[in-house]
C-alpha cells in the first residue's frame, strides 16, 4: 500500500513500461543464460548442476552487490511507526521477515528454473527440481540478511563496503582458484543436498538464517535509535569563498554551489566519494595491472569507463538534490541553464584525474595519448550528453543529509539510463573497432566526442528547454518527494 | 507593477483550490491575503510565480519600468517577469547547505548585485536579524525555523523587486521580529513603491500594514476591501468567528 499510495506511483506510465521492458529483457537474458549453461556443462566430468552449484559464490556475490540498487534497510521503513504503540522489536521482526520474503529473492529463478528443468529433472524428477529451487531460495534469503548487515555498516561509513568485497575476493581466490578448491567442493556438496531433498539443507538454512536474523534485529534496533537521535550538530563551517570561480559569472556561482553541495551534504558526499573511488580503482587497475592488456577492445572500454563511471554514478540523479530548493531556483530567470552548465563543467573538470592517471599507461606504451583523449572526449561529448538528458526526466528529490530516508533509491528510468550509459559505449566501440580497427576507432570516438563537447551549449539549451516544458510536472514531483 | 488575474482556476482532483474570475492588484498596493487553511492562498502564490500549472486562466504582471517602458508578462509564458519579482513561500526557496551570508551572496551574484551594494542592502535588516543570522558561520539548515524564515524573507527582498510575494511571513517569528517585519515591509513599500502581497493568519498584523485585504474561501474571493472601508476589520473578523463557532 505504501508503494501504491506514493505520490510518484501514477507518474510517468511510459517510464514504467520501459521499466517492465527492462526487467523482461533481463528475465529473457537470464533464461537464455540458464539454458546455455546447461548446454555448456552437460556431458562433462561433473553434472551440469554441480558446475553451476560449484560457482554458487559468484552468483551470491553478484546478487549481493545488485541488492545495493534494490534493497533498503528496515530502519528506513520503521521511522513512521516509531510513535505508534506497536513495539519496535515486533516491527523489526515483521520487516525482517518481509525482507526474507521479498519477490527480489526469486529474481535468479529466471536463470535457475530453465537451467534446473534440463539439468535436475532428468535425474531427480520434479521433487528434486522443487527442492533444488527451495535450496537456492534459502541461499538468497541468507544473502539478503547478510546484505542487510553489511548495508547497515555501509550506511554508517562507506568504507565498510570493503568488508564484503574483501570477503568475496578472498573466498573466490582461496576457495576456487587455489588448490584444493575447497569452496567449489563445498558448494557442490550443498547443491547435492538441495537436489536430494536432504533434511540437512533445512538444518543448514536455519543454522545460518536464524543467527543472521537475530544479529540483524539487534543491529537494526540500535541503528534506528542512532539514526533518529543523531542530528547534525550546529557546527560552525568554514566560509568557502572560491573567488577563482567568480570569473565565470553566474555559472561560477553554480560551480560553487556544486562544490559546497558535495562537501556539506552527507548523501551527496557519499555518492560522490563512492563514484570517485570507483573511478580511481578502475584507473589504477587499468594503469598498473595488465589484466586488460590482452584484449584491445576491453582496454579501450575500461579506459572509457575510467572517465565515465563517476558521471554514471552521480549524473543519474542529476537535479534530484536541487529538488530540495527548486522553487528558489525557478523564480530566477534561466537559473537552471546556468546550473546545468556548471554541472557539466564540474564533471568535465573531474575527468582530469583519470587523464592524469592515464599518463602512466601512456608512458608504458600500453596506450596512446589519442586513445586517452578519445576516451575523455567520448565521455564529455557522448556519454555525458546522454546522462544529462535525465535532467528533463528526474522528478524525485533526494534528501541531502538524512540517512534514514530512502535517499539515493534509483527509479526505473535512472536504472535504464545508467545501464545504457554503461553498455552503449561498448556497443559503439565494438562496432567501430570491428569495422575500422583500433586506431581509427579511437579517432572516430574522439571526433564524436569533440563534436558533442563543442556543441554543449546547444544540447544543454535543448535539455533546459525540455525541462522548462515539463517544469510543472517536475516541480510537482520534487515537492511530493521532499 | 500591477498584477492581473483572469479566469484562474486550479483543481486538485475534485477539490477546487482556486477559482478567480478577475483580480487586479495595483502598483504600490500592499495586499493582505487572508483565509483559513486550504483557502487557496499558497496555491495562488505558486501560480503567480509559475511554480504550479493553472488549469485555466492567466496571471499577468505588467506596468511601467523606471525608463518608462511599459511591459506585460504572462507569468506562465515568459521568464522576464522574474527580474522584477522576489518571493519567499517556504523552505523550498532556501539552499540549506549554505550559510546565510553565502546565500545572500549567491542571490546577489545571480541578480548582478555587487558585494558593496549587497552590504548596503543588508544594513536595514540588522535589527530584524538581531545578531542571530549572519556572522555565525552556521548552515541555514541548522538555524531555527524563525531564523530560516528571516533568511528567506531577506533573500526575497535583496534584489529590490517591484513585486514582493511573501507567504505567511510572520510565522515562526518572535514578537520583536514580527514588529520589525511590519516596519520593513511598510518602509520598503514607501521607498520603492513595490507591490507587496502577503498572506497571513495574523489579522492584526495584516490590518496594520495592508492597504487592501482579500479574503479567500475554497479558492474564491469572498471579500476584497480597501483599508479605508469602514467595516473592513469587523467584517473579516465576523467571518472567522462564524467559521470558528
Amino acid at each position: 500500500m505504501r508503494d501504491r499510495r506514493h505520490p510518484m506511483f501514477e507518474r510517468n506510465m511510459l517510464m514504467k513500461v520501459f521499466g517492465y521492458i527492462f526487467i523482461a529483457f533481463w528475465a529473457v537474458y537470464l533464461m537464455m543464460l540458464g539454458f546455455m549453461c546447461y548446454q555448456m556443462f552437460d556431458g562433462g566430468g561433473h553434472e551440469a548442476f554441480d558446475m553451476v552449484d560449484g560457482g554458487m559464490i559468484f552468483i551470491l556475490a553478484l546478487d549481493f552487490f545488485l541488492r545495493f540498487a534494490m534493497q533498503e534497510t528496515p530502519a528506513q521503513d520503521i521511522k513512521p511507526y516509531k510513535l505508534s504503540p506497536i513495539p519496535i522489536r515486533f516491527l523489526l521482526n515483521v520487516f525482517l521477515v518481509r525482507m526474507g520474503l521479498r519477490i527480489y529473492n526469486f529474481f535468479w529463478f529466471f536463470f535457475l528454473v530453465p537451467f534446473a528443468l534440463f539439468a535436475v529433472v532428468k535425474f531427480y524428477g520434479i521433487i528434486g527440481l522443487l527442492s533444488y529451487l527451495l535450496g537456492w531460495w534459502f541461499l538468497f534469503v541468507i544473502n539478503s540478511y547478510w546484505y542487510l548487515l553489511c548495508r547497515t555498516f555501509v550506511n554508517r561509513n562507506v568504507y565498510f563496503i570493503l568488508l564484503p568485497i574483501a570477503i568475496y575476493a578472498l573466498l573466490i581466490y582461496f576457495g576456487i582458484f587455489s588448490e584444493p578448491a575447497w569452496l567449489f567442493d563445498a558448494c557442490v556438496w550443498i547443491g547435492r543436498l538441495f537436489v536430494t531433498c536432504n533434511p540437512l539443507m533445512y538444518l543448514l538454512f536455519f543454522a545460518l538464517a536464524i543467527p543472521l536474523f537475530l544479529i540483524n534485529r539487534k543491529l537494526q534496533y540500535h541503528s534506528i535509535y542512532t539514526e533518529i537521535s543523531s542530528t547534525e550538530r550546529a557546527v560552525k563551517v568554514k566560509p568557502l569563498e572560491m573567488h577563482a570561480l567568480e570569473r565565470f559569472g553566474e555559472v561560477g556561482e553554480y560551480l560553487k554551489l556544486e562544490i559546497k553541495s558535495t562537501m556539506r551534504n552527507s548523501v551527496i558526499r557519499k555518492q560522490f566519494l563512492t563514484g570517485f573511488y570507483c573511478m580511481l580503482l578502475f584507473c589504477l587497475l587499468f594503469a598498473f595491472t595488465d589484466i586488460y592488456d590482452a584484449m584491445p577492445f576491453m582496454r579501450i572500454y575500461i579506459c572509457v569507463y575510467c572517465f565515465s563511471c563517476l558521471g554514471v554514478m552521480t549524473l543519474t540523479v542529476i537535479m534530484c538534490a536541487e529538488g530540495n530548493y527548486i522553487d528558489g531556483l525557478m523564480v530566477r530567470k534561466e537559473n537552471i541553464l546556468s546550473l546545468l552548465k556548471a554541472k557539466y563543467y564540474f564533471n568535465c573538470a573531474l575527468m582530469l584525474v583519470p587523464l592524469l592517471i592515464s599518463l602512466f599507461p601512456i608512458f608504458k606504451e600500453k596506450m596512446t595519448i589519442i586513445d586517452a583523449l578519445g576516451c575523455m572526449f567520448f565521455t564529455s561529448g557522448v556519454v555525458m550528453p546522454f546522462l544529462f538528458q535525465l535532467a528533463a526526466y528526474n522528478d524525485s528529490t533526494i534528501h541531502l543529509n538524512q540517512r534514514i530516508t530512502k535517499s539515493g533509491r534509483s527509479t526505473k528510468v535512472q536504472m535504464i539510463f545508467s545501464s545504457i550509459a554503461l553498455f552503449l559505449p561498448m556497443l559503439i566501440m565494438y562496432t567501430l573497432m570491428n569495422f575500422w580497427g583500433e586506431r581509427t576507432a579511437a579517432l572516430i570516438m574522439m571526433a564524436m566526442g569533440l563534436l558533442g563537447t563543442i556543441l554543449h551549449p546547444l544540447w544543454l539549451r535543448n535539455i533546459y528547454n525540455r525541462f522548462m516544458n515539463h517544469r510543472h510536472q517536475i516541480m510537482d514531483g520534487f515537492r511530493n518527494s521532499r | 507593477m500591477n498584477i492581473t488575474i483572469e479566469n484562474l482556476t486550479k483543481h486538485f482532483g475534485d477539490k477546487t483550490a482556486l477559482d478567480i474570475d478577475r483580480y487586479d492588484i495595483h502598483s504600490g498596493d500592499i495586499i493582505g491575503l487572508l483565509g483559513n487553511n486550504g483557502a487557496g492562498k499558497t496555491t495562488l502564490f505558486r501560480i503567480l510565480l509559475d511554480l504550479l500549472h493553472a488549469d485555466s486562466g492567466t496571471a499577468t504582471i505588467h506596468g511601467k519600468l523606471d525608463d518608462g517602458t511599459y511591459v506585460s508578462y504572462n507569468t506562465a509564458q515568459s521568464e522576464d517577469w522574474k527580474h522584477y519579482t522576489g518571493a519567499f513561500v517556504d523552505t523550498g526557496f532556501l539552499i540549506e547547505y549554505l550559510t546565510p551570508e553565502e546565500y545572500f551572496s549567491f542571490i546577489a551574484k545571480v541578480n548582478g548585485i555587487s558585494s558593496e551594494t549587497l552590504a548596503e542592502r543588508l544594513k536595514p535588516f540588522d535589527s530584524f536579524m538581531n545578531g542571530e543570522v549572519v556572522g555565525r558561520n552556521i548552515l541555514i539548515r541548522n538555524l531555527s525555523m524563525g531564523n530560516q524564515q528571516k533568511v528567506g524573507i531577506i533573500g526575497a527582498m535583496l534584489s529590490h523587486p517591484r513585486v514582493l510575494i511573501l507567504d505567511e511571513p510572520f510565522n515562526f517569528l518572535d514578537p520583536s521580529s514580527q514588529l520589525a517585519m511590519k516596519y520593513l515591509l511598510e518602509s520598503y513599500n514607501k521607498e520603492t513603491e513595490a507591490t507587496i502581497i502577503v498572506s497571513s493568519h495574523n489579522l492584526a498584523h495584516t490590518f496594520d500594514i495592508c492597504t487592501r485585504a482579500t479574503l479567500l474561501e475554497h479558492g474564491r474571493i469572498l471579500m476584497d476591501y480597501n483599508k479605508d472601508y469602514a467595516s473592513l476589520t469587523s467584517d473579516i473578523e465576523k467571518y472567522f468567528k462564524g467559521n470558528a463557532f
